[in-house]
């Protein structure tokens, strides 16, 4: 009888922890796979909005900001108007401060932030350049150090090159190496966790076919 | 038996407990602006739950929730304040309309622009980067040299300085970091451009305001030059210039909260000199030191502390020959040494209150001999200020502080009969305070009113001056703007020392301006009336006896347009200022246009980044309708012209890698031999006719050579944004 009670209570407390369990990781598979394939901005910001609701339920969990972030620099990417994109920059960087707060020292964030800066110095190269080209440097490089798994940091830190040399219009070498560690990185990567960010391969093999 | 009776109850229980918690509440209804339109994608959610959807493209929501009981549901929106409603969930459907509020201090708000162009602040919509300052041809990385380039300047080419919609280049005055600088421009010779003290690079924003300035701005009757200087760095690195007329080095040291940077530059014109050929009869060409450094250090989570110093010593001697015998002559040496420093600090206090001050003290010294007879002169100043800053709503801004500016000037010189050192001096204390409220009604209007409250130690009075200005927004991008405002400022040094209650000058202005940024192009168009009291008159035209009887007027149109989207990798901007301005002040016998003034004013600016050979070239082309002088041969005071002045600038920075840049840039390609004015003689020759000597360009050309080499861990740095 005692046991029966025990059992039951059991059952009941693990029905409820792997229904939450079930339903973050369901939303969110879902979700980031909509921000990855959206055809549309409609699409990402409805999937933004469900990722960040979700962050405000699982106050433990990085990864809804961090993927409303990088929802908001993919709608950022697809705007045009520069004030547009920046107040859309803005958001991001609202999301991955939430993120940082949670895991000050996830390589992945980190490098997030670093990408919110490089698409900011993007929107403006000419003036934005001295200020931003460092800052994008410094977090890509503090997440590659955090994790020197990181193939996203590498690929990033590989564009960042690119565009430099292409401004100067310099060899590309030194960004093409970057890019080739960045896709050694990607073929070891094995992703912790269903729900960790798989994106960024494709920036590398986009770079691969510039560089030969 | 019994188990399974009590696994029944309990699965009905369960079953029950299932029942209840699912009982879902479905909520529909429409998110809308405040004019009662849909918004689309708003994020509609109970707080702290995953429940919730977005709105469609008419607004309409609707989802369905397991929460029960009170909850708050929320609301939000890119451009808008979060919404927050307290929502009991009781399974019974719920309809409501969610209504958003703009938030107004956003990007694409309305702003005043009614006489003033900022550059920098790299969010906002500006009229110029603070890249560009640097990058203007002609001006060789001078901020008054670019800025000269806008509308509302008149181009006065022997002097270098800004000369603002008829007014004297005295009453520009600059501001860095909110404080007070004297003597912002360094010694030049005789009809020779002087330069800025303060380089370029060193600020993140410049607003050049040509008339109607906040309330926080005093001591300037016609502009406000406003430099706000960069924060914190973000990166080490080292900086080597190569001069055609010297040598510089700099460094920057970043830490995790504070950055310190360093910069010794020396110059010494003379080998330039010695290859160029100037109309200047030199001793001793200008050889100038000057070292400058800044600090920068977190204080606390956002305040941040800003130290700047900067030490400045210059010499040079030349030969001044007379009109009439140019044999004759008279040796002029001259020494100025400088010190400028700055503290200004800046805390929120918290969401709604911010306080920001600072502390500036301004020493310079021109020792001058005349044929070794010497004169010296001296002015010291020392400027407090604190302004406190209230966000009173998201609509309502509120800013009040005072301030204390003390200066204290003498000059001296030998008489030549008695030799006695004769002096002249003055000790002024003036005290302000400003209040200033910056309302919006809407995204579409938005007006500031302002009042300054100022007491003089020297006339011992107090003087309030009121600023307002007002923003409109009818359309989506095209905005109108009016400013009014009553300004003040001393008399210039050289006439206060001469007699201390002498009144301020006085000026009241009156702006509208039409201004419209879309894609990438700028136009703006801006109409002014500007009237001067109490300037300082001679009494019967002695020098010695001043008093406050002059009055002048100035009124204009200008208009500027910049494109840099038409055509690809250029840049370009043109501006055109339209000025008439009399005044009756000095030794004036009656209302006459001054010398510094000319009725036309043109410039275009074009900048081209040419990838093939990695280099980014400059144009500027300047000009002036010709400016009157005095000819005491003419009856009719200030009637004579001028002839008009052209000037056409080239610069290229070329880049071969992306840590070296050489950079080149030469005034004057035409060879245009420009005439400034003349200088007569002080006495009629045997035939009655005064002679005279032509104030030209002491060179036809000013050539400027350099390589920029930056050190840094980070190769991807360069010093392009300092040229």
């Amino acid at each position: 009888m005692k046991r029966a009670i025990l059992i039951l209570t059991f059952a009941t407390a693990t029905m409820v922890t792997s229904a939450n369990d079930s339903k973050y990781f369901e939303t969110m598979a879902r979700n980031i796979q909509q921000v990855y394939t959206a055809q549309t901005s409609d699409e990402i910001q409805q999937a933004v909005n469900i990722l960040d609701r979700v962050g405000s339920a699982e106050k433990t969990r990085w990864e809804p900001y961090y993927y409303a972030s990088f929802g908001y620099i993919m709608l950022a990417n697809r705007e045009k108007d520069s004030a547009k994109k920046d107040a859309y920059l803005d958001q991001a960087q609202i999301e991955i401060d939430k993120a940082l707060t949670i895991n000050p020292n996830e390589s992945e964030i980190v490098a997030l932030q670093g990408f919110i800066h490089m698409i900011r110095l993007s929107v403006d190269p000419a003036s934005r350049g001295q200020k931003y080209s460092p800052l994008a440097m410094q977090f890509l490089g503090k997440a590659a150090a955090i994790n020197p798994e990181n193939p996203r940091a590498l690929a990033m830190m590989a564009q960042m090159q690119l565009g430099t040399a292409r401004f100067f219009n310099s060899p590309v070498t030194e960004a093409c190496a970057t890019n080739s560690r960045a896709i050694e990185k990607f073929s070891s990567y094995k992703p912790e966790n269903p729900l960790a960010p798989v994106w960024g391969k494709g920036m590398t093999e986009d770079m691969l076919k510039q560089c030969k | 038996m019994r188990t399974t009776n009590l696994i029944c109850i309990l699965s009905f229980f369960y079953l029950f407990i299932a029942s209840i918690a699912g009982a879902q509440t479905t909520i529909s209804g429409k998110v809308v602006d405040e004019k009662g339109e849909g918004v689309p994608g708003a994020n509609i959610s109970i707080k702290d739950s995953y429940d919730g959807t977005s709105s469609t493209a008419d607004g309409s929501f609707a989802f369905k929730t397991d929460e029960h009981g009170s909850k708050v549901l929320e609301s939000t929106f890119i451009g808008y304040k979060k919404f927050q409603q307290s929502i009991e969930l009781t399974g019974k459907s719920v309809v409501l309309t969610v209504t958003l509020k703009e938030e107004i201090n956003q990007l694409d708000a309305v702003t005043i622009s009614a006489g003033s162009f900022t550059a920098g602040d790299e969010k906002r919509r500006t009229i110029l980067k603070a890249v560009d300052i640097a990058t203007t041809a002609g001006a060789t990385a001078d901020i008054a040299g670019a800025l000269n380039t806008l509308p509302g300047t008149t181009k006065v080419g022997e002097s270098g300085r800004l000369f603002v919609r008829g007014g004297d280049s005295n009453e520009t005055r600059t501001f860095i970091d909110g404080m007070v600088v004297l003597d912002a421009y360094g010694p030049s010779a005789p009809n020779t451009p002087s330069r800025g003290r303060f380089l370029p690079f060193m600020f993140k924003g410049t607003s050049f305001s040509t008339g109607g300035y906040s309330a926080e701005y005093g001591q300037a009757l016609s502009s406000a030059l406003v430099l706000n200087s960069k924060d914190k760095a973000e990166a080490n690195q080292t900086d080597i210039g190569i001069l055609s007329v010297g040598a510089d080095v700099a460094h920057t040291q970043v830490w995790d909260r504070s950055s310190i940077s360093g910069k010794v530059q020396y110059t010494n014109i003379r080998p330039y000199f010695g290859l160029m050929d100037q109309r200047v009869d030199w001793i001793d060409p200008p050889v100038s030191f000057q070292a400058s450094s800044a600090y920068r250090v977190q204080v606390g989570k956002e305040g941040l502390l800003k130290v700047f110093g900067n030490f400045n010593h210059s010499t040079f001697a030349l030969y001044n020959h007379d009109i009439d015998q140019p044999s004759l002559t008279q040796r002029m040496d001259l020494t100025n040494i400088y010190g400028y420093g700055n503290i200004a600090y800046l805390q929120p206090l918290n969401e709604k209150w911010s306080v920001r001050g600072g502390l500036a003290y301004s020493h310079n010294e021109n020792a001058a001999m005349f044929d070794f007879r010497p004169a010296t002169e001296i002015e010291k100043g020392l400027h407090s200020k604190l302004v406190l800053e209230h966000t009173v709503s998201d609509k309502v801004e509120l800013r009040f502080g005072g301030e204390i500016l003390g200066r204290n000037y003498s000059a001296s010189r030998r008489d030549e009969e008695s030799l006695l050192i004769l002096s002249q001096s003055f000790n002024e204390t003036i005290s302000a305070s400003f209040v200033e409220v910056e309302a919006f009604a809407s995204k579409q209007f938005v007006a500031k009113a302002g009042a300054r409250l100022e007491h003089n130690s020297l006339l011992n009075k107090i003087a309030l001056d009121p600023r307002l200005s007002l923003a409109w927004r009818p359309g989506k991008q095209g905005q109108f703007s009016i400013a009014y405002g009553t300004f003040r400022q001393s008399a210039k040094n050289q006439y206060l020392r001469v007699n201390n209650d002498l009144n301020n000058e006085r000026a009241e202005h009156f702006i509208l301006n039409y201004q419209i940024i879309n894609n990438n192009r700028t136009f703006r168009a801006e109409t002014y009336y500007k009237r001067y009291y109490d300037l300082v008159k001679f009494a019967n035209l002695d020098a010695t006896s001043l008093n406050n009887l002059g009055s002048g007027y100035a009124k204009g149109v200008e208009v500027f347009w910049r494109d840099n989207k038409s055509i690809r990798n250029v840049d370009y901007w043109v501006s055109y200022s339209l000025l008439d301005t009399k005044r009756d002040y000095l030794n004036f016998p009656s209302m006459a246009t001054p010398s510094f003034a000319s009725k036309h004013n043109f410039s275009i600016v074009y900048k081209h980044f040419v990838k093939v050979i990695k280099s980014q070239l400059g144009f500027t082309y300047s000009y002036a309708s010709g400016r009157p002088y005095y000819n005491p041969n003419n009856p009719a005071f200030n009637s004579d012209h001028t002839p008009e002045y052209h000037d056409l600038s080239a610069n290229v920075a070329f880049l071969p890698k992306n840590w070296l840049i050489i950079y080149a840039s030469c005034t004057n390609l035409l060879g245009r031999d420009n005439i400034f004015g003349y200088n007569y003689s002080a006495t009629p020759d045997s035939n009655g006719v005064y002679a005279r000597n032509a104030l030209r360009q002491p060179a036809a050309h000013l050539l400027f050579l350099g390589v920029f080499i930056t050190l840094t861990k980070n190769k991807s740095v360069n010093q392009l944004p300092n040229l």
